[in-house]
Order: structure tokens, then sequence, then C-alpha cells
């Protein structure tokens, strides 16, 4: 395909490089599990293949084009998303696919092109390591050399002293005088022993060196001089980046476990101790908390346990990139995961926890009620009725649920109020978080709010679901309410009340109040057949228990 | 250390391993024995299924490889056993390849089996085998494919350029070190690969490059050999290509913590007081610093950190820097150990100008084998140097002198050399031979009475070796 080839061939090389530099973005933006990340692969590997069928795909690597035979295929400009160019400037300088080539290596080829260049590797070193069998490459070995000169000089050099003939002479005579024995060792033939110990020996050594290297680190820290102090944490500190980045839990945590045997006390402990509060500080940044939270979705890192115990040995500065990862999560797994560890770190600073409930997003403000629901802990109320006007219905749920839960006299108010929210599911909530204070002043406030005329055109389901809430206290002042409720007759709103005695028949009988028997065999045979049936279901309930 | 195992190299990979397996089991059996012919069934599927697509199968060793039909068979651990010892087998009888030509049966292989075994014995084996196997049509041996003399040419070239351009880049990283300035590290990864590609390739080529020694640029020579010898070593012991160039990474880089040490203490001639001493023993220290001062942290880095701070620790942890807990030594610390010894009591270095011969170097380093080394690495290294490293100067029995320039991976006893005397000790136009050429009657015909030291002689090895 070299010599002269066809428009038909030029057409499909120059639609072969098009796909690569498709697939640099796709794979770029994509996850390698995304159907479009194996999608762009197989159409590459498509294309390849038809290719291949004629003969192997060459391809020239000049500054700015690829060139098919002598034709150009690909030309680009200036340095950004250049294919020629990221090739050329490693100094590769042919490429090539043979007949043979693989799904798997067109793979691993489309991702090594589509790899950010970092600071150590480069496209031929990714594809070197790659080692694939039916893509080849030229390289232009000058790139490599540092000093052109160097060569010949060290070669003029190692030959300048040329072996003087006498020398030899002298050598060879006395070397067949001397009678000095050899003093090399035998060599012993490797045994199958030997290989098997090295294979013991090799898979021995494939566990994780991070750690080892973290004790040297430590191992160093504790003999160098302080002014070698901040070089060494900073790179403890990278060792830590590495870990988290590579969701590597158990390896940061053996970077907290050494540096809590760093010395407590003394001037040179100061300076180290200063020193490891960077690397803590470092490890509750947003940018590492943020890998962190990508490890969780990802479902690499599954160990909650692990993760609190990382968690714990983070500073409180750990709180703001917790909560702004929060928000970016995607599994529910992930998310409730972070929860717990804001639930054990917010303790140490409820303040920082609370500047969760000023984020935009409304899903972060219930998340962090929650969280202070769940922390069971009454300084937490203060911070949660700050979110109780919240705009969105969901967030303003979780406070009274939360303000339900966590209880006291400062809950009281805000609760109150919220029966006179706008939306049926805030007021609901407010009725059970009454219910679970369970106090007088609640029932009161409960009883005063269904006795208002507001209360008499709410819902059906609104007026029950109050109704079942009072039941809960059991209280002959509640029974009281309710035979009366059964009792009330009205010429006018004939419905809302007989919605009301429907709403008492169902909470007598939640209540098991035998004193309102005779009144619900009575309306057992009422003609309104919601009466009928709930006080049929009452009068069954307190007879039979069920 | 992962190796990975593309699926269609399988066939190969297991067929070149079953065939090992056939052979050694021949070894111990009559090839009519149950254990042989279990082997053999096992093998001949494996044959048979390939002939489906292909005409004939060729299992060839060109090198430290195997080839299947022209594919190279990439190996790992678990089969570098049988790699080895088909290679060392293929080696003692000269054999390049064995083809397939047509589907077998197991009496083929066994009548295949009886003459390999027995060809071994033979003045010139390969010339048995061929004969043997004469009216055997579906099994053909082949010689070993050498490699062209402009081919090698090339490639003694480009090891040459590989080898100094390593050395002057080595140069130049320390110089910047030393600066402050920054460190182009993807050129050292791209250096490392030539040398691990050079040493697949045609390892004795660059192995030989070690043994030219330079006093005025030891430091920057001592790592690139260092290096060389590790990844040699790496190589030998069945690690991937991968590894090689982590492996051959550390090692370039293992004493680069040397950057930080004062000149004066560096280039003293005499010894070192206590203060001193100390002094230069901190660079295992600074080499983590160095490490990650030049490199971003990652797998390689964190390798070479350890490789910089273990180098010098030794195996019984005798060595420095003291540690508080003891760590088993990091495989790659303990090859680089080895090189490192290896290499610098070879070298002329400024407080031991004269380097001791590569023989009594192996000798010292087998005495503190299990002590300071590792005693089953330093057996695959001496496997790998051979008895008379490259760059030895050797007397013969035919009175001639000769530098070993290369060995023979069917024989490590019996290197390949460059003759520079003749019999009676005058200095001739340097001949390539080797120590395993047989006169008609199947009798070495040279042989190895001992070493000598070139340095007391003023003879230049560079001169024959470059």
């Amino acid at each position: 395909m070299k010599a002269e080839p066809q428009p038909a061939d030029i057409k499909a090389a120059q639609d072969v490089i098009a796909s690569f530099q498709k697939a640099r973005k796709s794979l770029r933006m994509y996850p390698s599990n995304n159907p479009i990340y194996v999608r762009t692969i197989e159409d590459v590997f498509r294309r390849l293949d038809n290719i291949l069928e004629i003969g192997p795909l060459e391809l020239g690597v000049r500054q700015n084009e690829i060139l098919f035979g002598d034709t150009p295929v690909y030309a680009a400009s200036g340095m950004e998303d250049n294919l020629a160019f990221f090739f050329f400037k490693d100094g590769l300088r042919e490429i090539s696919f043979k007949s043979g080539l693989t799904l798997e290596e067109t793979r691993e080829f489309l991702e090594a092109i589509s790899q950010d260049s970092g600071m150590d590797e480069d496209i031929v070193t990714l594809l070197w390591e790659k080692d694939l069998e039916h893509i080849k490459y030229v390289i232009d070995e000058n790139f490599l050399l540092e000093d052109e000169t160097y060569e010949t000089e060290a070669v003029l050099h190692a030959r300048e002293e040329t072996t003087p003939e006498e020398d030899l002479k002298r050598a060879h005579s006395e070397a067949f005088s001397s009678s000095t024995p050899m003093s090399a060792p035998e060599i012993v033939p490797l045994s199958s022993a030997d290989f098997e110990e090295l294979m013991r020996e090799v898979r021995l050594d494939s566990a994780d060196k991070l750690i080892k290297l973290i004790s040297i680190l430590f191992d160093i820290l504790s003999d160098c001089q302080p002014a070698l102090y901040p070089e060494v944490a900073g790179i403890i500190k990278s060792a830590l980046e590495h870990s988290i980045r590579k969701g590597d839990l158990s390896s940061a945590l053996g970077i907290f476990s050494a540096m809590d045997a760093v010395p407590p006390e003394g001037p040179v402990s100061d300076l180290l101790k200063k020193e490891m509060k960077k690397v803590q500080a470092h490890a509750s940044s947003l940018e590492l908390v943020k890998e962190l939270g990508a490890h969780l979705d990802s479902g690499q890192i599954r160990d909650e346990e692990m993760l609190i115990d990382y968690v714990r040995r983070l500073d409180s500065s750990a709180i703001a990139s917790l909560i702004a990862v929060l928000g970016d999560l995607k599994t529910m797994e992930a998310r409730k995961t972070i929860m717990n560890a804001l639930a054990f770190l917010g303790s140490k600073d409820l303040n920082a926890l609370a500047k969760g409930l000023s984020d935009p997003r409304w899903y972060v403000v219930r998340n962090i009620i929650h969280i202070f629901r769940k922390m069971e802990d009454r300084r937490c109320v203060d911070f949660v009725i700050k979110a109780s006007r919240h705009s969105d219905v969901r967030v303003r749920i979780e406070v009274i649920r939360a303000l339900g839960e966590l209880g006291g006299q400062g809950v009281i108010q805000t609760v109150r109020d919220a029966l006179d929210d706008s939306e049926f599911s805030v007021r609901s909530s407010a009725a059970r978080a009454l219910g679970m204070l369970k106090t007088e002043p609640s029932r009161m406030i409960l009883m005063q709010h269904m006795a208002g005329k507001d209360f008499m055109q709410a819902d059906f389901n609104e007026k029950k679901e109050f109704f079942e809430v009072l039941s809960g206290w059991n209280s002959p002042e509640s029974e009281a309410y309710m035979i009366k409720c059964l009792r009330a007759g009205s010429l006018f709103h004939k419905g809302r009340t007989d919605e009301l005695k429907a709403c008492a028949a169902y909470a007598l009988g939640l209540m098991g109040a035998k004193n309102a028997l005779p009144l619900l065999h009575k309306l057992r045979d009422s003609k309104n057949k919601t009466i009928s049936d709930y006080a049929f279901n009452a009068i069954k309930r307190i007879e039979y228990g069920n | 250390m992962e190796t990975k195992e593309p699926e269609q190299d399988r066939p190969f990979r297991d067929l070149v391993s079953q065939l090992a397996v056939v052979i050694r089991t021949s070894q111990l059996h009559n090839p009519a024995n149950e254990a042989v012919v279990t082997a053999i069934e096992k093998m001949i599927p494996l044959i048979n299924g390939l002939l489906e697509d292909e005409s004939s199968i060729q299992v060839e060793l060109v090198g430290e490889y195997f080839y299947v039909n022209e594919n190279r068979v990439k190996f790992t651990m678990e089969h570098l056993l049988n790699f080895d010892f088909l290679q060392k087998e293929f080696a003692k009888r000269s054999v390049g390849s064995i083809s397939f030509l047509c589907p077998v049966a197991v009496e083929n292989i066994q009548n295949f089996l009886s003459v390999f075994i027995a060809c071994q014995y033979a003045p010139d084996p390969y010339e048995a085998l061929v004969a043997g196997l004469a009216q055997e049509k579906c099994i053909d041996p082949g010689v070993v494919r050498r490699i062209s003399v402009d081919g090698e040419h090339d490639l003694r070239r480009a090891v040459k350029k590989t080898y100094f351009n390593a050395v002057s880049f080595t140069k130049g990283v320390m110089n910047k070190l030393k600066a402050g300035e920054r460190v182009n590290i993807k050129k050292a990864k791209r250096i490392v690969e030539s040398m691990v590609d050079l040493l697949l390739d045609r390892e004795e080529f660059l192995l030989g490059m070690t043994a030219i020694k330079n006093y005025d640029e030891y430091t920057f020579h001592h790592s690139v050999n260092v290096s060389i010898l590790s990844v040699a070593l790496g190589q030998k012991i069945g690690l991937s290509k991968k590894d090689l160039m982590e492996l051959g990474l550390a090692a370039l880089f293992h004493d680069i913590g040397k950057t930080e040490i004062p000149p004066l203490i560096l280039n003293k001639p005499t010894s070192f007081t206590d203060e001193e001493w100390n002094v230069l023993k901190g660079h295992p220290v600074h080499g983590v610093r160095m490490i990650f001062r030049m490199k971003s942290f990652d797998d390689s880095s964190i390798r070479a950190a350890i490789v910089a701070y273990e180098h010098h620790m030794h195996q019984d942890h005798s060595g420095y820097p003291g540690i508080k807990k003891l760590k088993d030594l990091d495989l790659y610390s303990r090859i680089v150990s080895l090189a490192d010894q290896y290499d610098g009591m070879t070298s002329s270095r400024v407080y031991a100008r004269v380097p001791m011969t590569p023989d009594k170097a192996l000798s010292l380093m087998s005495k503190r084998a299990g002590v300071q080394l590792d005693p089953l690495l330093f057996k695959f290294f001496i496997n790998l140097v051979g008895v008379y490293p490259i760059g030895s100067l050797i007397m013969l029995d035919t009175r001639e002198l000769a530098v070993i320039s290369g060995v023979n991976n069917g024989d490590f006893q019996r290197p390949k050399m460059i003759l520079i005397t003749d019999g009676e000790g005058n200095k001739i136009t340097p001949v390539a031979a080797s120590l395993t050429e047989k006169d008609g009657l199947g009798r070495y015909t040279r042989n190895v009475m001992r070493t000598l030291d070139p340095v007391k002689y003023k003879i230049n090895i560079a001169e024959y070796l470059l």
C-alpha cells in the first residue's frame, strides 16, 4: 500500500485518522464502561480492520502532517489538538498497523493517544510499555541525544591508550610462569528449586510499595536535620495524594498512623508537628476529598469503616470539602458514606457543618439537615431552624422532621409555624414532629390547630393524619376531643363534619378507646359509607385488637 | 509487577512450554514411558491445532527469545523455568529451531525425542540430530539463525550510541540537579527503554559496554552500568518489559543522592574521617529527596526512591542507613546492590584506583552472598555474567591471551572472546573466537587456564571491546 496509493485507499486512511481524532475526544470524555467509549473503539477497529485487509497501513509523521505514502492524509497547524504534532514532538516519525491487529490492541493504542501528556511520560513510552504486536513505530533517535559529541569523544578517549606490545609480552610471560589459581566462583546451574524460590520472592515483592516508602520517609524524618522537614513532609504529602488518587485508604491510614508516632513534645517535635499539620490539611483539601468521592462513586472504596477511620484523621477544614463533594456524588451509597463521615466530623465543629446550609443546592441543604438530625444533638437545633424557611419544600420537610427528632423547647415555635405552611407535606410533617415531641404543649398546639377553621377545610388525608398523630398521646383530653368530634352535628359543612367523624373514629380505634364503643356502634349504621367503614374498623380494632 | 498475557499468544506460549516439559520428562524416562507419553499427548493437540491454520509450525530460538512462526512468544514468570530449560537444551545442541511440517502422532514425537536426547553426546550434536531425523518427515530441526554481519554492525553501533548517550544524559542530570535545574525525566525513560530493547535483542552487546570503564567519568558510567547490569539480571529472572524499565530507571538513579555530597568528600582519594564518612552515608537519604525533586510521584518514582534508600543497606541490614524497624529489602534494591557492588569493584575509583578483575569481584561477592547480598539473586547474577565476565583478560591453554567479549547462552563456562596475542605473546590483529569451538574429535580447541589483571599490565580492554 506504500507505492502510489489509490484514491479510495487515501480516503480510507483519512477516515482512520479522523476516527483517531474523534476517539481521542470520546475516550477523554467518557469512562471506559460507557457505551460511547466502547462503540468508538469498535468503530476505529472496524475501519482499521477493513484497511488492513489490503495490506499494512504505514503512516509517516511530520510536524503538522500525517502522510500516507507521500500523500498528506491529515494536516493541522498550531499545537493544540494537533495529532501530527502530538506524535512528532516525542520523536515518533512513522507508525504502522499490521494485519492481525486486534480490538484489544486498538483499545490500548487509542487509550495511549488519548492520555493527557503527563510530566513524566510521552506517547513513545506509552506505546513501548504496551508492546503492541501489530502496531509498530519508528522513532528519530536523535531526539534522545543529549550531547552529540559525547560518544565520539568517549570512544576516542577509551581507545587512545593502545596497549603497548611489550606490556602484552610481559603479561604473556608472567601469566605462564605464575601458578596463581583461579579466584572465580564456580557457576552453579540454576535448579527448579531456584526458580520456584524466585517466583515466591517475586510474588512477595509485588506487595504495594507505597507502605514501604511511607515507612522510609518517617525513618528519614526521625533522623534528619529539621531543615529537611518541609521537603520530606512534602514527599509524605505527595504519598498521601498518590494513595487517595488510587483509592488506597489503607496506605493513607498508614501515613496517619506513622504521624501518631511523632514525639508529642520538644522543640523539634513542634516543628515536625507543624509539617504534619500541613499533610493533614492537604488530606482535608477539596482536591483530595473530590478524589475520595470519585472512588466512592465508582465503588472502588467500599469499606465504610475504613473511610470513617480515615475521615477521623482529617481536620475540620475537610467539612467544607466533604460538603462540596456531597452535592456532586452520583450514587446513593457514596452520598450515604459521605454523610456518615460528615456526621462524624461535623460533631466536632457544628458551625463548619452548618455552613452547608447556605449551599445553593437544595439537596445538599437537605442532606446537611439530615446529618444534624442523625447526630441527635440538641445543639444542632439552632442551625436547623435557620433553614426552616428554605424555598424548597423538601428542605422544609427535613427541617421539621429533624426538629421533631431533636426535640426540646426551642423547636416548638418553628414546628407550630410549619403547621401553617402552604404545603400539605410540611404541615403533615409538622404534625408528626409534634407527635414525636409528645409533650403537653405540643398536644395543645396540635389540638388548637385542629380546632381552627382552616383545619376544617383541609383535605381528608391531612385531617386523618393529624387525628392519627393526636391518637399517639392516648390522653383523656385527646379521647374527649375525638368523642366530641364523633358527636358533632352540623347543618352546614356536613361533608367536612363527616370527614372529622370518620377521622375521629379512625383515631379512637388506634387508641383502643373502649369508652367510644357505644358511639362507634351507632356510627356503624351511618348512611355515610366512609363513617360507617371507619367506625366498623375502629370497633374491630378496639374489640379484637386488629 | 503485572505482566500482560495477550490471549492470541497463548497457543504459542503453551507449545513452547509443553515442548520443554516433554523434553525434560524424556530426560528422566524412556520415550515410551507413560509420563512421557502423557506429556506428548498434551503437546500433540497444540501442534496439530496450530497446523489447522498454518502450513507448518516453527519453534525458533533467536537470541533470548522463542518465536513461533515469527511471532515472539512473551512468557511470564510461571513459564520462566520451562523457557530457560528449553533455551539451554537448544543451545547445547546448537539447534536454532524445530519445525513441525505435518500433523504429528505420539510415535513422531517419541522418535524425535530419542534422537534429540542422544545427540547431545555426539561430537557435533546438531549434525547428529539432523542425521537421526532424516527419515522423520514431520519434524525438521534448523540451525541457529545468525544475525547478518550488517545487522550486527548496525546493532553494535546502536548499542554504542545508546550507551554513551545514557552516560552523557546521566552526567547532564547530575549536573542539572547540582545546579538546582529541572530534569527531563521523559528522556530518562526513553533512554532506559532503548537499553531494555537492546538487552532483549542481544544482551551481550550492551552488557559488554559495562566493561569499558572511565576513571574521569566514573559516577556517570557507573550509574549506566548498574542500570544495564540490573536490567540484564531482571530479564534473567523474568521481569516484564515494563518492570525492566522501572528497574532500569531506579538503577540509573540509585546514586543520585551523591549530587548532594560535597565534591571534596566525594573525590577524596584518601580515607574518610568519621565525619566525612557520615556525610557520605547520607547519600541514600538525599537520593530519596532527589528522586522526588526530579520526578512526579508515581509507582516508578516510589520504587526508585526505595532503591536509592536501600542500595547500601545490605541483606542483613548491616549497611546504611540504619532503620528502626527491620524490613525485607525490596527486590529491586537487592538486584541493584549486586550490580552496584560488581561494577564498583571492577572499576577504577577515586578511593580504589586499581580495580578488581571480574573474577576476583565475583569471588568476593560470593563470600558476601547471604550476608550483604541476596544469595539467590547472586546465583542468577553469576549465571548472567558468567564465570569469565565480559572484559575479563584470560590466558588459554594454547598460550594465547584473549579478552572475553560475550556469553554463550548454552554454555556459561565457555563464553565468546577476542584473541589478542598469538601463542608466543605477540600482539595480533584481534580475532573473534569462542570457547565452545571444537576440533574434529569433538575436543574443545581452547580452554581457559586462568584470568589476568589487565590493569597490572596496562592492557586497555576498551581497545578490543569498542
